[in-house]
């Protein structure tokens, strides 16, 4: 009897299991009657996307709409690349940042959005002309940006009212002076510099920095590494005094440096504006926010890095023109602009945003959000670029490393960061 | 004697169970070998059909600063991974051994860190370690100074090889307990008699007896270091300078971020064989075939 069940169970077995192996590369039947979204997996983006979509499908302007959040519990690049490799991606997907864009449209597996009909209007009508100028590969343009975040920087109102006399600090000689009083008398640190040790962290330290300080220029030109100037080196020198003098920390992985008060200063994005709300609503109230630091007049509208992500067009897509045309609807519609910002509070990517009166109420009633707004149009998206981990992992290793373990000196640090960055860039053209 | 229970033979039920194993390992051990081998010789970016080509992928890794880095940060790790998680478990299994009351208890205590989830206890210790996290405060309000855990690069690994041994010490010192039970008694009493001294009988008698236990310690140490990927990637991400990075995390950038699954499977293939390698090595050196005559 054992026996026979031991028996039943093992074919039972290799059957499901031969079963389960089949036909894996095989597509499901194609639905045309639906435009399948994948969208950012979080609560907010969610909330967001269920009412655009309802409004789409009741509004019968085209195919109806089916949206889940991107299934994933670790990173979205790996899940749509899983998909696009087993041949399960949607129509349309979200959550796409520019450098993998670029990987994608060199893989031939988007469409070019330039040249869908509607494209031109879509751009005038959501007033992302400018902003579009950092999307564009090789003439195309893959992916549309949906939202545009500026990384600004908050500070602890309560320390630069004791250390800074209320004002908050635009240069690096008012880091410097409140770094010096704040580390005196509380043995705290006066900024966060080191963003972190993952690649993409150079986004919120570095880069960001190099874009204010050089008025946004692009950190990688024609397959070649462009920081490696009077900008990069004023960056460099900032990040090494504040570590020789023991003014940051080479991390802060222990908390929130701004809730524990551990640091006066950090760069942060608007999303996390409704985080800190949620959180630590003390902290929040407490919190003033200013422009990324640069050796230039206070007054100055100095660029700063845009945290930027984008909608795309999966070539093998059976209903590109639909898709286009429920994409042009969500991203031209001001209302739905409107929705975006209210239920994420991030940046819709467009640059009339502090003059367009739709967007007046919500500003006045959110002076963070409406900081964060006035920097859309200087906030700069990364390089655009296929080996965009490369570049960055090196600059981690050569540049910014070196210079919070204080192993080489700023300009060699540069000198190093660039050199290295051509020669990757060289063996991947 | 074929014994017979119902229709099939005792010999007939090994087979079949046997060979559920081998249908499992067929499926997934052996057909992505040999698909990592056809790819590690293949042009393919994901998509499309691979094309064969040659040694390409090879002279690009060869090229490749850190996939190098990441295999010389095995030995770093290994060299201070290996003393820790050997002499912790030896102590365990050893303190176990002496132990009267709730051996099982304790025992698994020391199992629990083996089964919980990297991923939890590799961000507990991250805020342990961190420059301004509660080790180090302590240490700063006591001495004026910080210990660098994350910002040196022997420290960071230091701090990695820790983690790992914490995790892995309850269940290597099990193995060697298991081999500690099975010394005769008569051995050590005979020793007693010859008034061998206490350290003698470990080298001559206990440590001999155990041979297969250490042996095994050994294997899996090698393994872990050559596998190591959650506690890296989470408490240091490689850092400082990439002295902590490893082979797989090289590996899954490669192939999941940069898009380079060839390649990417080459330094699979190449990590296999320098894992394999160095066990056989450890293997003819240490392993000894223990007998009582």
């Amino acid at each position: 009897m054992a026996l026979r069940a031991i028996r039943s169970l093992w074919l039972a077995g290799s059957i499901i299991l031969l079963t389960g192996c089949s036909g894996g590369h095989k597509r499901s039947p194609p639905d045309a009657q639906v435009i399948k979204l994948w969208v950012g997996p979080n609560e907010a983006e969610e909330s967001f996307w269920k009412v655009a979509v309802a409004q789409w499908n009741a509004s019968g302007q085209g195919l109806p709409v089916s949206f889940t959040t991107i299934p994933t519990s670790g990173n979205s690049e790996e899940t749509v690349l899983s998909a696009l490799v087993a041949q399960t991606e949607p129509d349309v997907s979200t959550n796409i940042f520019s450098g993998f864009a670029m990987q994608l449209a060199n893989l031939k597996q988007l469409e070019p959005l330039s040249s869908m009909p509607g494209y031109v209007d879509l751009v005038e009508r959501r007033h992302m002309t400018k902003l579009m100028l950092n999307w564009q590969m090789n003439g195309n343009v893959y992916a549309i940006p949906l939202y545009s975040n500026p990384a600004l920087i908050w500070w602890r109102a309560d320390v630069l009212a004791k250390y800074a006399n209320h004002q908050i600090p635009r240069t690096y000689e008012d880091v410097y002076q409140l770094s010096e009083r704040y580390a005196a008398a509380e043995h705290h640190y006066g900024f966060r510099v080191f963003a972190g040790r993952s690649w993409e962290d150079r986004w919120f330290d570095f880069i960001a920095f190099y874009y204010a300080a050089s008025n946004g220029r692009a950190y990688i030109e024609n397959g070649k590494a462009t920081y490696d100037n009077a900008a990069g080196l004023k960056v460099a020198v900032f990040m090494d005094r504040m570590y020789k003098q023991g003014w940051t920390a080479a991390d802060f992985d222990a908390g929130d440096p701004l809730v524990s008060g551990m640091t006066a200063g950090a760069v942060h994005g608007p999303w996390d504006l409704g985080t800190f709300q949620r959180l630590y609503p003390g902290t929040m109230k407490n919190i003033v926010i200013g422009p990324i630091i640069a050796d230039m007049g206070p007054e100055a509208h100095r660029a700063t890095f845009a945290d930027s992500k984008g909608i795309v067009i999966f070539r093998s897509s059976k209903v590109k023109q639909e898709a286009f045309a429920f994409i042009s609807w969500v991203l031209g519609n001001e209302q739905l602009n409107l929705l975006w910002l209210q239920k994420t509070g991030m940046m819709p990517a467009r640059d009339d945003l502090l003059r367009n009166p739709v967007f007046t109420d919500f500003f006045d009633t959110h002076p963070e959000a409406r900081v964060y707004a006035t920097y859309v149009d200087v906030a700069t998206p990364p390089a655009l670029n296929e080996n965009t981990i490369d570049i960055q992992k090196v600059m981690t290793q050569e540049l910014v490393g070196p210079l919070v373990y204080r192993t080489k000196a700023p300009q060699a640090a540069l000198d190093d960061a660039a050199a290295q960055t051509d020669k990757i860039l060289r063996i991947h053209q | 004697m074929r014994e017979s229970i119902g229709r099939i033979s005792e010999v007939q039920i090994g087979a079949l169970l046997a060979l559920s194993y081998l249908l499992f390992s067929a499926v997934f051990w052996a057909y992505p070998f040999i698909w990592l081998t056809i790819l590690s010789f293949s042009d393919w970016r994901f998509f499309g059909a691979p094309s064969f080509s040659g040694l390409h992928n090879l002279l690009v890794v060869l090229r490749d600063p850190d996939f190098w880095g990441g295999l010389w940060n095995v030995i770093r790790f290994f060299s201070i991974y290996f003393p820790i998680a050997f002499a912790g478990s030896l102590g365990f299994a050893f303190g176990l051994k002496h132990i009267g009351h709730g051996k099982a208890f304790i025992a698994l205590c020391f199992l629990l860190a083996n089964i919980s989830s990297g991923v939890a206890f590799s961000l507990v210790f991250t805020k342990l370690f961190s420059s301004t996290g509660p080790i180090n405060n302590f240490v700063f309000s006591c001495f004026g100074f910080r210990i660098p855990w994350m910002s040196d690069p022997t420290l960071a690994m230091l701090a990695i090889a820790l983690v790992v041994a914490w995790k892995f010490i309850g269940y290597y010192g099990l193995i060697i307990y298991s081999g500690l039970q099975t010394i005769p008694r008569d051995l050590y009493d005979a020793a007693l008699l010859d008034n061998t001294p206490p350290f003698k009988r470990l080298l001559r008698i206990t440590l001999p007896m155990i041979n297969a236990q250490l042996i095994m310690v050994m294997v899996f140490t090698i393994l872990v270091s050559f596998g190591i990927f959650t506690e890296p990637y989470l408490i240091t991400g490689g850092g400082p300078l990439g002295r902590t990075n490893t082979p797989l995390m090289v590996i899954y950038e490669t192939a999941f971020r940069r898009l380079q699954p060839g390649h990417a499977a080459m330094m699979s293939v190449i990590v296999a064989t320098a894992s394999y390698v160095l066990i056989r090595i450890a293997r003819k050196l240490m392993e000894r075939d223990v007998k009582l005559a």
